[in-house]
């Protein structure tokens, strides 16, 4: 019985593991020099040309880009930082982020 | 009159080169992004008229400019500009009412634009970007009705080739934008005809009138825009003599409304001259309308 339950809580545990390598990915970008709306596309365009990215969410308010990537892709500061540049900005900060429910609105779909 | 219009579509043509949420009737040093395009076409209507001579000369310029930028890298942008015209001449002679008119393609102007220093803070950008270019002559140039050869300025091109060159400087923040340029071109002579050369200081304000505070995601945004030109052009040449019917300082102003969106702007301004100081029986200008509108890709 004890070494059923061993058993189980492994198999448990490697599901879990899984399932957490497998999630979605998020990143908040903040964006400095980001000032009006006919900017915004640039910035969507290039990030959105970055292996993985699946979701591009920008607030312009805040200055801030949140990118969402396909299940099992990462996004690396350094591919952040040159599609920001190329788009005509400074990318300020980068920071993983618990990533959206698809539905959640504003955001652009790749 | 050469003068007017030549002050107005300096402005214009330089205009033309803009490629951002920016002033309607001049340049600006906002980026097209890296390997992307914007395509403008902007509809212009200039009315000239106020003749003191017997001439009574009075004309209407159409004109469709249509823009092509792309962004070669983050900081070089790439700009044509193709206008067409539609250019009407009325006036008397000899007694009779007369009309002399010209369609067609006008000159191309190559421009290239690179942004020399850029400061990013959040939600704001200053940019410099100094501009080189030059002017094709791709329009017509001696065209001719039953009256003969028409005047240079009823031509839809010019028969030179003309260079430009100067600086813009943009101040950018989420609430508004100012936009300041100075340029130069020079013209060079053609068919014994040189107009003469235009200097230009133009300074533009983009107020966010709607919505007055933002929200989460990217919303559209109504600008209001005033716009001030100040163009100065030296006396055209005829035969190498310098007519002292042309030339001449014109300061012109813009109010106008932009409405901004993600990937296309819609815009329309009234050029109005509130200062002319122009030589001899240079004809003054009345007004001139624009409306355009531009998409990225």
């Amino acid at each position: 019985m004890k070494s059923r339950l061993k058993a189980m809580a492994l198999i448990l545990s490697l599901i879990m593991t899984t399932a957490a390598l497998a999630a979605q990915q998020a990143y908040k970008l903040r964006v400095d020099g980001l000032a009006c709306p006919f900017c915004a596309y640039g910035i969507e365009k290039k990030l959105g040309a970055v292996k993985g990215v699946e979701r591009i969410e920008v607030d312009i308010g805040a200055g801030t880009v949140t990118v969402t990537m396909a299940e099992g892709a990462t996004l690396d500061e350094a591919a952040a930082g040159k599609a920001v540049k190329e788009a005509g900005f400074s990318l300020r900060s980068f920071e993983r982020v618990q990533a959206a429910p698809p539905s959640a609105p504003g955001g652009q779909a790749k | 009159m050469k003068t007017v219009v030549k002050a107005g579509l300096a402005a214009l043509w330089l205009g033309a080169g803009t490629a951002w949420s920016a002033p309607i009737t001049f340049n600006t040093a906002l980026p097209v992004h890296q390997g992307g395009y914007v395509l403008r076409e902007q509809f212009v209507f200039m009315k000239i008229a106020d003749d003191p001579t017997p001439a009574r000369r009075d004309m209407e310029v159409t004109g469709l400019v249509s823009v092509l930028g792309y962004g070669v890298t983050r900081d070089l942008a790439l700009f044509g500009m193709l206008p067409w015209f539609d250019k009407r001449l009325d006036m008397q002679m000899g007694g009779q009412d007369i009309a002399r008119s010209k369609q067609g393609f006008g000159d191309l102007t190559l421009l290239g634009r690179y942004t020399a220093y850029q400061y990013d803070a959040p939600g704001r950008t200053f940019r410099i970007a100094p501009f080189l270019g030059v002017k094709a002559p791709t329009g017509e140039d001696n065209a001719g009705d039953s009256f003969g050869r028409l005047p240079p300025q009823v031509q839809t091109g010019s028969g030179s080739w003309d260079a430009l060159a100067g600086a813009v400087l943009t101040y950018q923040t989420l609430d508004f934008q100012i936009d300041s340029q100075v340029s130069y071109k020079a013209n060079r002579e053609a068919n014994g005809f040189q107009a003469g050369n235009v200097v230009e200081l133009d300074g533009s304000l983009q107020y966010r009138l709607w919505p007055r505070s933002l929200g989460a995601g990217v919303p559209a945004f109504l600008y209001g825009v005033v716009e001030a030109n100040l163009v100065h052009a030296a006396k055209d040449r005829n035969g190498g003599i310098a007519d002292p019917n042309t030339g001449g300082t014109t300061l012109f102003i813009t109010p106008g409304l932009q409405y901004v969106t993600q990937k296309w702007i819609v815009e329309a301004g009234v050029q109005i001259p509130v200062v002319q100081n122009l030589n001899g029986t240079a004809l003054k200008s009345d007004y001139a309308f624009t409306a355009g509108f531009r998409i990225n890709f």
